[in-house]
């Protein structure tokens, strides 16, 4: 639905995105990470033939990028976009807002009103479809910003910071109604810096730096470089159940930490180090291995990548 | 197309609305275009040999006299049928003011507001978005300067009856000027500041940039072209056409400059 072949966007001699590839299957979420000016808004705004591609090719909602004019607008139909401010026209009611928009999306007459109608209640703004928008507060121009992105009914939707600036009840609104869309079967591609919505949200992740740096499914990119760490939790001294541990031919490397001794990497070798340390006379209430967070990890790869 | 155009105009009337310094020059401009002439009008003697008269007044008349369309009215009408002869060319930069103000403000504002990604996102084709812009920009400016027109007329017809006792009526070259050659004036000017708003980061640089580009062209062209067509039929025609084929090429040419990319992110492939 989506896909990306060695995508490529310089300003003159500024590389803003170099040569990004991956791809979404039809009803797969991805959240793109990374740092402000990463080109995550550079990235989409090529996906929906906006901006030129200075190398490399993508397709989406297939159609083939770059492409003729006609095909752009193709492409921009098959496609929602929700910016990172809402971008509506404050003078006008939100009614009147997606009649406009509904109607450069070729709804007209009877079945545009009734999609207005539909999306308005479902959001909760049909009662204040006739006030201004400038009178909506900023959790309601959201989602009618995101019923704006999504009406046309697209294949293919971008969200650039969906939940940015919103109040924790608001935000999980956004969240449950990109959830539904994600049910709905669309394909659906999330800019934000909000880790923790990426790994609740996502079903891939890509971390972005004008490269690609890492590109998966958040669990599997949390638990790459994550095998194997365990906190060993004991009753007796930590520092003799670290000292028992270092003595074992394993090459482990045990610290301290408090109660608790961390080992990384353990791995395999957790039932040999339990039998150590019972051998040793030191109790062992539990065995917890670690998982990094997607936060871990997202800082990890772009501490890396500098 | 067509069922966005009303909705476009609605939304750009109410920005107009909106915004104090785009609607008070609507006002002013107007009024300052009706006013002055009429107050002029009402003021300027009729008798060049009246004690006291200011000597520009009397070289007014010498110039009067000059013109063969004016020799045989008599002397006092001649200076009133002169004034709202030349002052007609008020009325065709009150469009062009007004439209290259609302075009400068119409992609610039948008830009400004971040309305203008979400509507380049949809498939609206340049081509319809350019004219519902130009539209929006055009309109209201040639229906203000029609509106004032159509009052400085009135009014250049009740002071010339109450000082000829007869009317003087604008004349036929100046309905076809207001008529037919306002809104293409209105358009060029548009489409103009429509280029600068296209380059503009935001609406200030936008109107100074249109203001820079409008300015000088429209005095050119209206001195050249659009005074003269105020004395007769056929020259009125004659600076349709060429207003005409200018705008079309101007039209042209902004569709073929109209660039996403560089509305977007400024950058010129």
């Amino acid at each position: 639905m989506v896909e990306l072949n060695g995508l490529t966007r310089t300003f003159g001699d500024r590389v803003v995105v170099d040569q990004v590839s991956f791809a979404l299957r039809e009803g797969e979420l991805c959240a793109l990470l990374g740092p402000n000016g990463a080109g995550k808004t550079t990235t989409v705004r090529m996906l929906l033939g906006l901006i030129g591609v200075t190398a490399g090719s993508a397709r989406v909602a297939g159609v083939g990028i770059p492409g003729a004019r006609d095909e752009m607008a193709r492409l921009r139909a098959a496609t929602g976009l929700l910016t990172e401010t809402p971008g509506l026209y404050d003078r006008l009611s939100a009614y009147e807002n997606l009649a406009l928009f509904g109607r450069l999306y070729g709804l007209e007459g009877q079945r545009l009103a009734s999609t207005i109608e539909r999306h308005l209640t479902a959001m909760q703004l049909w009662d204040r479809r006739d006030d201004l928008v400038a009178t909506y507060s900023k959790g309601m121009k959201q989602r009618l910003a995101i019923v704006r992105a999504i009406f046309h009914d697209p294949s293919v939707i971008f969200f650039d910071e969906p939940t940015s600036g919103l109040d924790p009840q608001s935000a999980r609104e956004v969240r449950h109604l990109i959830r539904s869309l994600k049910q709905a079967g669309r394909t659906i591609l999330v800019c934000t810096h909000n880790l923790a919505e990426a790994a609740e949200l996502a079903d891939v992740v890509g971390i972005l730096q004008r490269r690609l740096l890492a590109f998966g499914p958040p669990a599997s990119l949390g638990g790459q470089d994550q095998a194997g760490q365990v906190v060993i939790e004991v009753t007796g001294d930590p520092r003799q159940a670290a000292a028992a541990l270092a003595a074992l031919p394993l090459d482990l490397q045990p610290e301290v930490e408090g109660e608790t001794v961390t080992v990384r990497p353990a791995g395999e070798r957790v039932p040999a180090m339990v039998e150590a340390l019972v051998a040793a006379g030191i109790g062992v209430r539990a065995v917890v291995p670690i998982r990094r967070t997607l936060e871990d990890v997202y800082l990890a790869t772009i501490a890396s990548a500098e | 197309m067509k069922p966005v155009l009303p909705l476009f105009l609605r939304k750009e009337l109410r920005d107009i609305r909106g915004n104090a310094q785009v609607w008070v020059g609507y006002l002013i401009l107007p009024l300052l275009g009706v006013g002055i002439p009429v107050v002029l009008l009402s003021l300027v003697p009729l008798d060049p040999a009246a004690p006291g008269i200011d000597p520009d007044f009397v070289a007014l008349f010498r110039f009067a006299a000059l013109d063969p369309a004016l020799a045989h009215f008599p002397e006092g009408e001649r200076i009133v049928r002169l004034l709202v002869r030349e002052v007609g060319a008020f009325f065709l930069f009150m469009p062009v003011i007004l439209s290259s103000m609302g075009a400068a403000m119409s992609i610039a504002a948008e830009k400004q507001q971040r309305t203008l990604e979400p509507i380049l996102a949809t498939p609206v084709e340049d081509r319809e978005f350019l004219l519902a812009k130009l539209l929006a920009a055009a309109v209201p400016g040639t229906l203000v300067t029609w509106g004032a027109g159509l009052l400085f007329a009135l009014g250049a017809v009740i002071v010339s009856l109450v000082r000829l006792g007869h009317p003087v009526f604008p004349g036929v070259p100046f309905t076809v000027v207001l008529l037919l050659l306002v809104p293409l004036a209105g358009g060029i000017a548009a489409l103009i500041g429509m280029r600068a708003s296209m380059r503009a980061a935001d609406v200030q640089a936008a109107a100074q940039m249109a203001g820079l580009w409008v300015i000088p062209a429209a005095m050119v062209l209206i001195g050249l072209i659009g005074r003269p067509a105020f004395r007769s039929v056929p020259l009125a025609l004659v600076a349709l056409l060429l207003f005409g084929l200018l705008f079309w090429r101007l039209f042209v040419g902004t569709l073929k400059r109209f660039d996403r990319e560089e509305i977007l992110v400024r950058w010129r492939r």
